[in-house]
């Protein structure tokens, strides 16, 4: 599964940079956050903010890095619903 | 009355005082209740869902939840325990535990057999009754839960979990003016209201920065009480306290 990441600004209130994850047909299937230092639970790691499909859930994990974002997501669209 | 510091402080009665004045004989059997009183660590498992338990556990401090799990281990904390709580009460009439009580802070924990509840209960029917009532409450705050989680937003699902803590700490005596201990995590809060613990921390970042609520340490101190109550829609009637306190 080809994934591809476009940098994107979300208005969390929190000045954080965000990242559209798009399939290979360009699909939106995950909106992605970098955390703020100043969050108190995981400052500067990768929340998923929004998920589309499978990749909907109600308690995502935050991520370290970005390939560990995409590894996540990728198993998740393979896994289907 | 003791105070809630006092070792011989038991909130069940001061709980039932809030409900009806309590003959002498009914203090003194509430009282003389035999209790076997334990201290559980934090995060620990008082009791499990699928235990069939022969007794019931009051809270005599601390704070407990009770809480189911999905199969894949994700937890939903159903309500908060507070002190003069008897969260397994319902065991005394349904032999199989559907739920599990964990602690969250250090608990003092008075358990009492269902066969000393079941001679109380022959031989006081209003206590009985109290009794019946406070499961009756149980369900109304599930059911508040269920609205509030399932539809509520963000910082007003948050404000509404916390108005009702305070109510029910002050109704067992447990806030000064609007201040009360408050351990519960921001992991434990995700739990309970259906939110990632990112999320929780957004909301108390957000409430703190409004100047709603300061939290230092374990202490949770809420300078607007009103404005509380207004963003969580917060009507305290379905916890039935009959206590003008807990109005306040």
């Amino acid at each position: 599964m080809t994934l591809t990441f476009q940098p994107i600004r979300v208005a969390t209130g929190f000045d954080e940079e965000g990242m559209m994850v798009l399939d290979a047909e360009q699909r939106l299937v995950a909106v992605l956050v970098r955390l703020s230092d100043r969050n108190e639970v995981a400052p500067g790691q990768w929340n998923l903010e929004a998920g589309f499909g499978p990749v909907n859930g109600v308690t995502p994990p935050t991520f370290a890095d970005l390939d560990a974002a995409r590894d996540w997501i990728g198993q998740r669209l393979a896994r289907g619903w | 009355m003791h105070s809630p510091f006092h070792p011989d402080y038991n909130p069940m009665i001061r709980r039932m005082q809030s409900v009806f004045t309590l003959t002498d004989d009914e203090r003194q059997a509430l009282q003389s209740l035999p209790m076997q009183v334990q201290v559980i660590k934090a995060d620990q498992d008082i009791v499990r869902e699928g235990d069939r338990p022969s007794r019931s556990c009051l809270l005599l401090s601390g704070f407990a939840c009770t809480y189911k799990v999905t199969a894949q281990g994700k937890r939903q904390i159903v309500s908060f325990n507070i002190p003069g709580d008897i969260p397994d009460l319902q065991s005394l009439h349904l032999k199989v535990l559907d739920n599990s009580i964990g602690t969250i802070s250090t608990c003092r924990v008075g358990f009492i057999t269902h066969e000393a509840l079941w001679d109380l209960c022959t031989r006081y029917p209003r206590i009985t009754a109290a009794f019946w009532r406070e499961t009756l409450i149980d369900a109304s705050i599930f059911r508040e839960w269920v609205l509030n989680v399932g539809r509520r937003e963000g910082v007003s699902r948050m404000a509404h979990v916390l108005c009702e803590l305070m109510v029910r700490l002050r109704a067992v005596g447990l806030v000064e003016n609007h201040a009360c201990d408050l351990p519960i995590t921001q992991g434990e809060f995700a739990d309970a209201l259906g939110f990632t613990t990112v999320h929780v921390n957004r909301v108390l970042q957000q409430m703190r920065t409004e100047g709603l609520i300061e939290l230092s340490g374990e202490r949770l101190n809420v300078p607007d009480w009103e404005k509380l109550k207004q963003l969580g829609e917060f009507d305290p009637t379905y916890l039935h306290l009959e206590t003008d306190q807990a109005a306040a």
